[in-house]
């Protein structure tokens, strides 16, 4: 095994190496068996403080993550912004100061705004890890989405991925990017041209992605179906004539289902509108592992901790 | 370091009557579109005697004891520089500049006149409120400051503003500054009547709707970055739009920052037909890129090659030999200095830019200094308040064209000087006999590292922080008085210019 160097912070793949992911995977496995184990705690992380800091809400994020950091017995609080001196006017760079003089060692981020857990970053000794900013990166969704790839095909080096929705406002299609390309997964991106933009604004950063504006062309050979959450205000923004449409034409419907067969994954990073872009059908087939990557993320999300934590 | 020899004592005795000569510099007069070596005689504020050594014969003035000999061998002189486009905040916002804090910066950067954005509190919409700052600036300015009025009362975009008024008052154009007027109707309204008044609007082009909740410029990297983009189009639809009413007025419509490919091009052709409409372009839109935005992030320039012409001059001093570029690696991700309003653009829209600047569709360079306070930048990309501080690096950052050979020295300094006065509709600025002495002295060749802390201005905020550039002021003097000299401490330990490196920028084939 490699050992990668440090790593102070996660905040989005694209600094993480092909090894470094690989290895990370591994580490989550180990954890995955402890977390299967009747007393589901380790003491890695024992002593140490990992503060949840969420400006957004986000109920099972911040809970796996607390679960994961408590498998690994650290000190783990919540802080969210509501109600806190955040509503008060404390700016973000105070709020991470002062958390830094409470003794947190690690920081678990949830922020509106992309960019945000770069800017903790830089006035704050620990580590931050991203649980998500605005439309930017969600590292830990892409891990445990690698995780899972990896756990049911057994491999995620040339295996085709389709991921379909809202991607122009996706963190997670951002995150996945960076993680499926480097371990060496054929990418497409599908979506209506409203919620993607111009093809060169993907393949600039990401030049073997594939883009296509057809649901069903996409799907041609898929290993796995990546739908997106679309949330219902960007039919009210204009982006789209109709929740109709949007379903008929790139909702994931019972039967696109039937089409696709059996041994195509079909994920998607919650919360789900069942109806919308995916059906309560694809939800519960068999080859759904929608679960299992809810189950994964704690495993993932620990070894992550475990990491940084050195 | 004799770059500048001032004597001290001179310099303590009363206003007014002082004479100063500054002896063998590079003078450039874009008016004339001449650049010599020369001597240049200033007393009661106004040039009284330029000596071009080139001539034979010519007679060197001999100072008498009343005469302060400013050492200008190896320097640049020109006329001093207008900026269009500053927001000096005072009133209403002194805690992120004021007259005194702004305009003491422009003298830094070399600016004689600054053009008042009227993004001040009382909105400079009624006579009162532009005798209030034209009186601020009477007490407290470094420079010359012209009011810019506001077009619509409150800037609001609601009613037109006492424009006959405020004409009477002094100001030099009419402005919603950084607020775009949403009602077209109303725009024509107020251009018809600017029109009669002869005085130009000056617009800030963004179609509101298409930047809704905008962060950056819409493209590769705000795709890379997720941060809500504004496309190129809202600000060429906005100056179409403009354009078309500035025909059918008669209106002379200025552009204040215009920042991409697609508003040149409009731009071009609107001229070519013949309405008038002018047009300024700001130093960062001209030299940096959206790819700032990722800061780190992004993979370290190419040095560029010469574009134009190879470099006929060596280096003789390696320390000075800067790499042609500048680094965006030098700040974090995500840094707000870059958010301004408009948005850095793509490549393609800076060449476009740097094209319209040569061909003349671009009159002018203006700084667009807009400052603003550290609470309102030390925050979340998207949340932070658009603008940076940019009377101070406006000089060295557009020198970085010159260096690299896009640009020729002469046109520059006419950019910032000859360029801005036509938009004003006044007589170009120049250093002729006669004229007010409003003159600037900078070593295109000395490099610096860029120091916020050490701005004039109270805003901190610049994308340049820590870059190596090469160009400062030496000297600045508004009607015959210094307003600013550069500190001989600062100079400590820098190679002192030698003419033979700026043969080679001056050209003078």
């Amino acid at each position: 095994m490699t050992s990668a160097p440090a790593r102070r912070h996660a905040i989005d793949l694209d600094d993480f190496s092909g090894d470094e992911i690989e290895a990370l995977l591994e580490t989550a496995e180990s954890m995955k068996e402890v977390l299967a184990r009747e007393i589901k705690q380790v003491p890695a992380l024992r002593g140490r403080n990992v503060v949840n800091m969420f400006y957004e809400e986000s109920t099972r994020t911040r809970i796996s993550f607390e679960l994961a950091a408590r498998a690994l017995s650290a000190n783990i609080v919540n802080f969210t912004a509501r109600g806190s001196s955040v509503e008060k006017g404390e700016s973000l760079v105070d709020t991470v100061r002062t958390l830094q003089a409470l003794g947190a060692d690690i920081v678990v981020m949830r922020h509106s705004q992309a960019g945000a857990p770069y800017l903790a970053a830089q006035h704050f000794r620990g580590s931050v890890i991203n649980a998500g900013d605005g439309r930017h990166a969600h590292p830990t969704q892409a891990l445990l989405d690698l995780f899972t790839i990896r756990e049911r095909l057994g491999q995620v080096r040339g295996v085709q991925v389709v991921i379909v929705g809202d991607i122009v406002h996706s963190r997670v299609a951002r995150s996945n990017l960076w993680g499926l390309t480097r371990m060496g997964a054929h990418v497409t991106l599908c979506a209506p041209p409203t919620l993607l933009g111009p093809a060169a604004y993907w393949t600039a950063t990401w030049p073997e992605v594939r883009v296509c504006h057809r649901f069903d062309e996409a799907l041609a050979g898929a290993d796995v179906v990546m739908a997106l959450r679309l949330q219902k205000e960007r039919q009210q923004a204009g982006l789209l004539p109709s929740l109709r449409e949007y379903t008929r034409r790139y909702g994931l419907t019972p039967e696109r289902l039937e089409r696709l067969g059996e041994r195509t994954l079909i994920m998607h990073p919650g919360p789900m509108n069942e109806g919308v872009e995916i059906a309560p059908e694809a939800v519960v087939a068999p080859n759904a592992v929608i679960e299992a990557q809810v189950t994964n993320g704690v495993a993932v999300r620990m070894a992550l901790l475990y990491r940084l934590a050195g | 370091m004799e770059a500048v020899g001032l004597e001290l004592r001179a310099l303590r005795s009363p206003r007014g009557n002082m004479r100063y000569l500054i002896k063998s510099g590079s003078i450039i007069d874009p008016a004339r579109r001449v650049a010599t070596v020369g001597d240049i005689l200033v007393a009661d504020g106004v040039v009284q005697h330029v000596v071009d050594l080139a001539e034979l014969h010519a007679e060197t003035e001999q100072p008498d004891d009343d005469v302060v000999v400013i050492n200008a061998r190896g320097a640049v002189v020109a006329p001093g520089f207008t900026d269009l486009h500053a927001h000096l905040r005072e009133p209403g916002d002194e805690h992120k500049e004021t007259v005194a804090t702004g305009t003491l910066a422009a003298a830094r950067g070399g600016f004689t006149t600054l053009c008042a954005m009227p993004s001040t509190r009382p909105t400079p919409d009624s006579a009162a409120a532009v005798r209030l700052l034209q009186e601020l600036a009477r007490r407290d300015g470094h420079v010359h400051v012209d009011v810019v009025g506001a077009l619509t009362v409150g800037r609001e975009g609601r009613a037109l503003a006492e424009l006959g008024e405020l004409a009477e008052a002094g100001c030099i154009a009419f402005s919603d500054a950084g607020r775009p007027v949403a009602d077209a109707a109303l725009m024509r309204n107020a251009m018809a009547y600017a029109a009669e008044l002869g005085l130009p609007v000056m617009a800030h082009c963004d179609d509101p709707r298409l930047s809704a909740g905008w962060a950056m410029h819409e493209g590769v990297v705000s795709t890379r970055l997720g941060l809500p983009g504004t496309p190129a189009a809202a600000e060429v639809a906005a100056v179409a739009r403009e354009i078309a009413l500035a025909e059918d007025t008669g209106c002379h419509l200025h552009l204040c920052q215009v920042s991409t490919a697609g508003a040149v091009a409009l731009i071009r052709a609107a001229r070519a037909r013949g309405v008038h409409v002018t047009a300024e372009v700001s130093p960062h839109h001209l030299t940096l890129t959206d790819r700032w935005v990722l800061g780190s992030l992004a993979p370290r320039p190419e040095p560029a090659a010469p574009v134009n012409k190879p470099r006929r001059r060596r280096n003789p001093n390696p320390e000075l030999s800067l790499p042609s570029w500048l680094d965006p690696a030098l700040l974090p991700p995500y840094d707000s200095s870059t958010r301004v309003s408009p948005p850095l653009r793509s490549e393609e829209d800076v060449e476009a830019l740097l094209e319209g600047l040569r061909d003349g569709t671009i009159d002018a360079i203006a700084t667009g200094h807009t400052p603003q306070s550290r609470v309102e930048k030390e925050c979340e990309y998207g949340l932070a308040a658009p603008g940076i501080s940019a009377l101070e690096t406006a000089l060295a950052l557009v020198l970085t064209l010159v260096h690299r050979g896009e640009l020729d020295l002469v046109d520059l300094v006419a950019k910032l000087t000859e360029g801005p006065a036509s938009v004003l509709g006044r007589s170009p600025a120049t250093l002729r006999p006669g004229s007010r002495a409003d003159i600037v002295i900078f070593d295109p060749d000395r490099a610096w590292t860029v120091d916020a802390s050490q701005f004039a201005s109270r805003s901190r905020s610049t994308p340049l922080q820590g870059q190596r550039l090469k160009g400062q002021v030496i000297l600045t003097m508004v009607s015959g008085r210094i307003a600013y000299r550069r500190d001989e401490g600062e100079a400590a330990g820098s190679a002192q210019p030698s003419p033979s490196r700026l043969e080679g920028i001056l050209g003078n084939e």
